[in-house]
């Protein structure tokens, strides 16, 4: 007989987690505005080519690159969805309540996203094997992706 | 614990493998072209010891190659997953197409055997790259 879930306390069903590739395509479709930065601010300081305006422009840069990182990563990831998961059709959930985690545990989750990459960057590609589609620091936060 | 999935873990496996696969033929050209020194382990940059999956991208751009001897020498568990890879594809290719059903769930006996080896596996390439990086 077919069995499409699991007998858990979990408020997510294991049927429901969104797979890697979903994931990764979320996380593209983030960083693609901090690519277009670093494409514009790369070609400004290639036309004008002055030392002072480099350090203002990376200055800026880095600010910028930090308000977004704030807004995407622990704002808007904090409620549920980035940009991308948004675009992608997945959210960020707990585990347990099934709820958005709040922009702290956003933050704490991608501080703990430091475990996921010391291995050879590997507990990112833990959701091709893992069960509930977690990565390691998923695992720590009790947090999961699924369809939005 | 039984998850069904529509498609199993060795695919799931052989579908990143592919992926990685075309990035890791082009990746040398890319290195040559840029002068980059390829994707550092954090471990082995913060501490000098390797971790038990270094050498992927080195294995996985010479067996894009066709060079066998050198990824073995460098990650036998990068030649053992495309083994796993190459021995999966038919059946991938036959879930894709839809000639194939889903595949059914594993048994926890199963899943627990199959984890337990993989980190045999790991355990084990990780005392090779202690070895290939003369720390044993």
């Amino acid at each position: 007989m077919a069995y499409s879930g699991t007998p858990s306390y979990s408020a997510v069903p294991s049927s429901q987690y969104s797979s890697w590739i979903m994931r990764v395509g979320a996380y593209l479709v983030d960083t693609v505005p901090i690519w277009a930065a670093l494409i514009v601010v790369y070609i400004i300081e290639a036309i004008i080519g002055s030392t002072i305006v480099d350090i203002l422009l990376g200055l800026i840069l880095f600010v910028a690159i930090l308000g977004y990182t704030v807004y995407n990563r622990w704002i808007l990831g904090g409620q549920g969805q980035t940009i991308g998961k948004k675009m992608l059709g997945i959210k960020l959930v707990s585990e347990e309540t099934g709820q958005p985690i709040g922009s702290m545990n956003a933050f704490i989750r991608d501080i703990c996203h430091i475990v996921d990459s010391i291995i050879c960057y590997i507990g990112f590609l833990f959701p091709l094997w893992d069960a509930k589609r977690q990565t390691i620091a998923d695992k720590i936060m009790k947090t999961v992706v699924t369809p939005a | 614990m039984i998850v069904r999935r529509m498609y199993s873990v060795p695919e799931r496996i052989t579908m990143f493998s592919a992926g990685a696969a075309a990035i890791a033929a082009v990746y040398p050209a890319i290195m040559a072209h840029t002068g980059g020194q390829g994707i550092p382990c954090p471990l082995r940059t913060l501490t000098g010891v390797p971790c038990p999956f270094c050498g992927l991208t080195t294995a996985a751009a010479a067996l894009t190659h066709g060079q066998w001897t050198v990824a073995a020498s460098t990650s036998p568990l990068a030649c053992l997953v495309t083994v796993m890879a190459i021995g999966t594809a038919p059946v991938l290719a036959a879930r894709i197409l839809g000639l194939a059903p889903s595949p059914r769930p594993a048994s926890d006996r199963t899943r627990r055997l199959v984890t337990r080896s993989a980190y045999v596996i790991v355990a084990l390439n990780w005392l090779f790259q202690l070895h290939r990086y003369g720390f044993t």
